[in-house]
């Protein structure tokens, strides 16, 4: 009897010291955790590449969500046969960019190359990466692919360059058909019924979908339609609060208004706390109450809401183009929802008709927060830089962009590429995607006009393979409004000034500046307290209450490191206009 | 992870202080290799994963820099300490911590022995294997997959609000999550489903140790089936009961990381972050790994004082214990 009691308390000590110690390796002081892993593994399998005109291979981490491509996809076997290089891509899954980028940094072991995303600050400060100044001269098409004084802006405190933003590029005349930015989207079956009519502030915005949704209030199979929904999920829940920038006429600037009226002496303002911004919430409550915008909005994860717009329910909503389009457009056309009427265009939607709307900037975003950077890790950085360059080459990049010709794009009599519909279909396939193509989309890469002088850089730039690629209701929206293409759809405008875009200082903030700890602690607030004012039963109460919390953030530490940072930029590119 | 050796030890010491004492010779000793060599490894495993990473707790006590290391970071003393309470997310986050450990402690220990001894008064042992393997699959489950049908069930159009709904309970879909009030609950009842089966094996192999005669006996003097629960069942597990409800105060603040991590949002963050979340946040996301060393440290240390005064409490009044 005694000895069965010791038995089973050994037994119970036994398992519960075994349970303990497998829950017990998540919660260390010393701050590896599990969830690296996904990102863990892109690093260590370096082979530092053998000289031998064999294949070299490096490893690349992208903290952004993406797709992995097959291990035998054709073009990049294609490219690396005349690059001798080939970069297994991995992507964020499931965390943030910093959580992602804060994981490596304590594991010390890196991919060859990151790109850190709003945690590329982080990598900087740890030493992560490699300072390319020294190499940028040795790679002519690195070396001309910025300016001197765009080169000057990537200098970090230590006057050094670490990365290579890959996206702002245009060569020559700029080909722009896609509005790849943020726009309150609206599906074209609601505008055909409606007649097509002139969208041009929030009021009337949400007054449409009321006034479709009443008329019809389900899909042509009876699912009920949801009038506007609002992402609301982590990173992503720039669609719920930074609206108020664009209600109020100004350019995607992220963080901040930067009023240029004296444009010797711009001034950063505020965008939470102006009377548009309160206008713009009361009016997100009014249509909540009225079961205009759907109760799960700010419950719902990114997955659901992309499930729920490829299901062609949603009527309305504010995104960025980048965030849906890649996955819902796809997903629409092959339900066939397309007939339907279900995809989306932009409206250039303002608070007033007598704001004139910013919604979309020409010229590209010169993002100099973040970029492609090679890590210390990297045991060839000029194996890893040539690669860049090569990548860079007109040859390669139709590789990249538009496939292989005769398979992925054709040439006709007067050089210009087009797509035959089967091509169109191909590409837009996600196993064709996985098998065939590779872009190595997160290198740098140009927009705008091919070096030929004649095509574009990229398909979508194609005006007329762009307009011959839409869905029927796209173009017949188009057609109703005599535009061509979705940026003329919402108007473009110049970039506003020097500075632009400010979102590139308030993503590489850390919370070693008080402005960087505010801005942490605003947007946990506003995380919090904007869905409540949403669905406030009061909401004059809600919105006091917010008020209060946000102003316990300090809010005016990092407008002030805003503006200090605003008149650096500007004083940096007055040494160049002369 | 520090708390878990501790209370290694002093189960094992304990359990040697009731053996006969015995003389250590050479002999001896090679007469218990095996069981030596077996202990050395995991004496071994102690020192590797729990000892030797607490020298990564001199970090708090620097501004540290992963660029310079432990070694040439400036040295702070007790300003991350200081910053860390003064922070009222980082109150608010403990008293999330607490209240949810606290809540989960309950819920799970209470329902583990209950299920055992349900489980015990089943007679036929067809049923009984089934039941008590069909019970403990969820627990290995992982927590991205709970918290997937969690999110799913909980939904708009979930199962839940359908049945409802159906029922005409409500008029309309109840949005579980967005709802400050509904987290602790939803957090306790995932685990409560997910490890109340596996929990409940230790009692019931504790319930196997008890002499059947002692049922026997109580059967004769007229106990009935709740009499012998009571007398019987309940008094012959006390043992174990003590010594589980002693560790799991310890991993109070052990409160999770994945399911307030995965089922959070926006809205209910006032209430769904536990320490290990702030830990994330501030100490990986924004790269103060001090802080968040800090904030490690000080979870460890709450954790052996809870341990220490449960102890006490469970000395004083005579139960077994652990030290």
């Amino acid at each position: 009897m005694k000895r069965k009691k010791l038995l089973s308390l050994l037994l119970t000590a036994a398992m519960t010291v075994s349970m303990m110690a497998g829950c017990g390796s998540a919660g260390t002081a010393s701050g590896t955790s599990e969830s690296g892993s996904s990102a863990g593994t892109a690093a260590g399998s370096t082979s530092g590449a053998s000289a031998k005109g064999e294949v070299k291979n490096f490893t690349a981490f992208f903290a952004t969500p993406g797709t992995e491509i097959n291990d035998d996809n054709e073009i990049q076997s294609l490219i690396a046969q005349k690059t001798g290089v080939k970069v297994k891509e991995t992507w964020l899954t499931g965390q943030t960019a910093q959580e992602a980028v804060g994981t490596l940094i304590a594991g010390g072991e890196y991919p060859d190359f990151i790109d850190g995303g709003d945690g590329t600050q982080q990598l900087y400060q740890a030493g992560a990466l490699v300072a390319l100044d020294d190499y940028i001269d040795k790679y002519p098409n690195i070396k001309n692919y910025f300016t001197a004084e765009e080169w000057d802006k990537l200098r970090q405190d230590d006057g050094h360059i670490y990365w290579i933003p890959e996206f702002s590029n245009i060569n020559g005349e700029e080909k722009t058909c896609t509005h790849n930015d943020e726009a309150f989207w609206i599906q074209t079956r609601v505008l055909k019924w409606a007649n097509y009519p002139k969208i041009k502030t929030m009021d009337q915005y949400f007054d449409l979908l009321e006034k479709y949704n009443a008329a019809n209030p389900t899909m042509e199979d009876g699912t009920k339609n949801i009038p506007y929904t609002i992402l609301c999920d982590d990173w992503r829940y720039f669609c719920l609060e930074n609206a108020p920038q664009f209600l109020d006429g100004y350019p995607n600037d992220g963080s901040v208004i930067v009023n240029a009226d004296d444009p010797k002496n711009p001034k950063i303002v505020d965008y939470n706390t102006t009377a548009t911004a309160k206008k713009y919430f009361q009016k997100l409550n009014e249509e909540y109450k009225k079961g205009i915008v759907d109760s799960e909005s700010f419950t719902q994860t990114y997955d659901e809401y992309i499930a729920k717009l490829s299901t062609g329910r949603v009527l309305g909503m504010i995104d960025q183009w980048w965030d849906f389009a890649y996955n819902v457009n796809d997903a629409l056309k092959q339900a066939g929802l397309d007939k339907q009427g279900c995809d989306y265009v932009p409206l250039p939607i303002t608070i007033d008709e007598s704001v004139q709307n910013r919604w979309h900037c020409s010229g590209g975003a010169f993002n100099n927060g973040a970029g492609l950077s090679i890590t210390t890790s990297c045991k060839d950085v000029d194996g890893a830089l040539q690669f860049i360059n090569d990548l860079l080459d007109q040859d390669n990049h139709n590789l990249r962009f538009w496939g292989v010709e005769g398979k992925d794009y054709e040439v006709d009599k007067d050089g210009m590429f087009y797509r035959t519909p089967e091509e169109r279909t191909n590409c837009s396939d996600t196993a064709y995607k996985a098998s065939h193509l590779c872009t190595y989309s997160y290198f740098p890469q140009y927009n705008g006009t091919s070096k030929d002088g004649k095509n574009a850089m990229k398909p979508d730039g194609q005006a007329s393979e762009f307009y011959d690629g839409l869905q029927q209701d796209v173009k017949d929206t188009f057609d109703a409004y005599g535009v061509k293409t979705y940026v003329e759809m919402i108007g473009t405008c110049e970039a506003p000034g020097p500075w632009y875009p400010m979102w590139s200082f308030s993503g590489s903030l850390t919370t070693a500046t008080p402005g960087g700890t505010a801005w942490t602690k605003m947007g946990e607030c506003k995380h919090q307290y904007l869905p409540k004012v949403v669905m406030a039963d009061n909401f004059e109460d809600g919105w006091n209450e917010y008020m209060k919390a946000y102003n316990a953030c300090n809010p005016q530490d990092f407008l002030s490191e805003s503006q200090t940072e605003l008149e650096k930029r500007v004083a940096d590119a007055a040494k160049y206009s002369n | 992870m520090f708390v878990c050796l501790l209370i290694y030890g002093v189960v094992m010491a304990k359990t040697k202080i009731k053996e006969p004492k015995i003389q250590i010779t050479w002999k001896e000793v090679r007469r218990q290799k095996v069981l030596l060599i077996w202990s050395a490894a995991i004496v071994l495993y102690g020192v590797i994963f729990c000892y030797l990473p607490l020298a990564g707790w001199a970090m708090a006590f620097e501004n540290f820099r992963p660029k310079d290391g432990i070694f040439h970071s400036p040295f702070v003393g007790m300003a991350k300490f200081q910053q860390l309470f003064s922070d009222a997310t980082f109150i608010r986050v403990i008293r999330n911590t607490l209240a949810m450990g606290v809540i989960n402690l309950a819920v799970t220990f209470i329902m583990a022995i209950v299920f055992a001894i349900l489980l015990n008064e089943i007679t036929s042992k067809g049923a009984k294997k089934t039941v008590q393997t069909i019970s403990y699959l969820p627990h290995f489950l992982s927590w991205i997959i709970v918290t997937g049908i969690l999110h799913d069930a909980l939904s708009g159009t979930g199962i839940i609000n359908e049945m409802l709904m159906r029922f005409g309970m409500i008029q309309q879909p109840v949005d579980f999550f967005a709802h400050p009030g509904y987290f602790w609950p939803i957090v306790a009842f995932a685990n409560v489903w997910k490890e109340t089966g596996w929990n409940a094996i230790i009692y019931l192999a504790a319930i196997t140790a008890i002499d059947p005669s002692l049922y026997e006996a109580a059967a004769i003097d007229g106990a009935g089936r709740w009499a012998r629960i009571k007398y019987v069942t309940l008094p012959g597990i006390r043992a174990t009961i003590m010594i589980l409800l002693l560790m799991s105060v310890g991993n109070v603040l052990n409160a999770g990381f994945e399911i307030q991590y995965l089922l959070g949002n926006g809205l209910v963050q006032g209430v769904s972050q536990t320490i290990d979340i702030y830990v994330l946040k501030w100490g990986i996301s924004q790269g103060d790994y001090a802080l968040g060393t800090a904030a490690g440290i000080f979870k460890s240390l709450v954790s052996i004082i809870l341990i220490v005064i449960a102890n006490q409490i469970a000395k004083r009044n005579g139960e077994e214990r652990l030290f």
